[in-house]
């Protein structure tokens, strides 16, 4: 899955046709084989763009107006990223006219061991749903697969669980990392920073752990595309995925299946709602 | 300090946290987040019929079911709540048509999710109260009351304890 060439030309291109400000794209690490986002905005810095299987990150996140500043950016999309990049337009962040989306059908990316990463073992839609230009072949959309961590999980006895998460929300320094790499996480100002906003409350416990991380997922819930980018900026390298591929079980098996970003103008799974939703467990 | 004397006299194992007891008299403290148009006047009503209900919920109004954010939720659980009631009305009833609809879904998963997370699942709990449901609301109340007595008080996460 190299596309390092293809992009290139489109690039230069789009810059010669002056059709974009900027073009945010990958580049290779200068101290290992890892690769980093690289936002452009001079043509002559073209030829550093790549895309292989280690072109990890959602670029969709460079959409928000702090690096682009609503301008006309052309940017890399792979399946995932691409779903998070329908949700932002749907959700009004940024204009179809404005960006260029250069669509790539994913074959899956590695992890930091070199191995097929998780979310693409058990992806959904490598291919993108949203592009002016695709390349590679498309593979269509594959069957739902429960999250394996999240099987194992249910598995133990509540207080084990309990232990487990407790042990992650003390690990977290609360960065807010995850916050802003996510694509859907653009509010101007967020309810969990009301935890920091005093000295006392700022402490960094489990419990402003656990409050930041479950508001966070909860608001993410029926929106969140698996793409693993706040895994990916986690300095504490915490299992955020669990949170997230939870939520989205629970909206699968109960809400008509609905995963999030696959069609154009579907919003997440709590800006509709169903008749038959179950309610067996309300009083 | 005060943990340590709840353990030595304790008799109330918390449900999450096993090495937490408090005494058989401990009595928890209840969120009760109510709906403006349907709970809230059905637990009204339940006081003006003489209808006695524990009082360990402490009640808060808001306009409608989906006004709660599951971020309600967790700062409850995170402060002074040992549980967490949700009320609103039934489905169909909604004075702002669908509210209880939306409502409906966050609550599944927030539920799932809390679970998930090691909460045991009966610390948050969701009804349909309309207004006319005084009897009701009561019995509700003393149902959520007994099963977080249940439990024992939630000590994980909570903030006092930092």
């Amino acid at each position: 899955m190299d596309h390092s060439k293809q992009i290139q030309e489109i690039a230069s291109r789009l810059f010669a046709e002056n059709k974009i400000d900027y073009f945010v794209g990958y580049r290779q690490n200068s101290f290992d084989d890892t690769q980093v986002p690289f936002l452009i905005t001079d043509p002559a810095e073209i030829p550093k763009l790549v895309f292989t299987e280690r072109s990890v990150f959602n670029l969709s996140n460079y959409l928000k107006p702090d690096h682009t500043k609503r301008k006309r950016v052309g940017l890399v999309v792979k399946g995932c990223d691409s779903r998070a990049l329908n949700l932002m337009l749907t959700e009004s962040q940024v204009k179809r006219e404005n960006v260029y989306i250069i669509g790539i059908c994913c074959e899956g990316v590695l992890n930091e061991k070199g191995e097929k990463a998780q979310n693409c073992v058990e992806c959904v839609m490598p291919d993108p749903v949203v592009y002016d230009e695709i390349l590679g072949t498309a593979s269509g959309k594959r069957e739902y697969i429960v999250n394996a961590d999240i099987k194992e999980l249910a598995q133990k006895a509540l207080t084990e669980r309990a232990d487990y998460f407790e042990n992650i929300f003390e690990n977290c320094i609360r960065c807010n990392a995850c916050r802003h790499s996510c694509p859907l996480c653009y509010c101007a100002k967020c309810c969990i920073d009301q935890e920091t906003s005093t000295l006392y409350h700022g402490a960094n416990t489990s419990s402003a752990g656990m409050h930041a991380l479950m508001t966070w997922s909860l608001h993410l819930a029926g929106r969140c595309v698996d793409c693993r980018n706040c895994e990916k900026a986690c300095p504490s390298h915490l299992p955020l995925h669990l949170l997230h591929k939870q939520n989205e079980m629970v909206i699968y098996e109960n809400f008509q299946q609905h995963l999030a970003g696959m069609e154009k103008d579907d919003r997440g799974a709590f800006y509709k709602y169903s008749l038959s939703d179950p309610d067996d467990f309300i009083l | 300090m005060e943990t340590e004397v709840k353990k030595a006299q304790g008799t109330m194992v918390s449900a999450e946290n096993p090495d937490i007891t408090a005494p058989a008299d401990w009595q928890p403290v209840i969120m009760g987040i109510l709906c403006n148009w349907c709970s809230y006047a059905g637990s009204d009503l339940t006081g003006t019929s003489r209808i006695q209900y524990p009082p360990n919920i402490r009640i808060i109004r808001v306009p409608c079911s989906s006004r709660v954010d599951p971020w309600f939720i967790i700062k409850s659980l995170q402060t002074a709540a040992d549980g967490v009631l949700i009320s609103g009305c039934h489905p169909g009833d909604c004075h702002y048509i669908s509210g209880n609809y939306y409502a409906r879904r966050r609550f599944l998963v927030t539920k799932k999710l809390l679970n998930f997370i090691g909460y045991h699942e009966n610390r948050v709990q969701f009804s349909w109260v309309s207004a006319a449901e005084g009897p009701k609301f009561a019995k509700v109340v003393a149902k959520v009351t007994e099963d977080i007595k249940q439990l024992g008080p939630l000590h994980r996460y909570k903030k006092e304890n930092f």
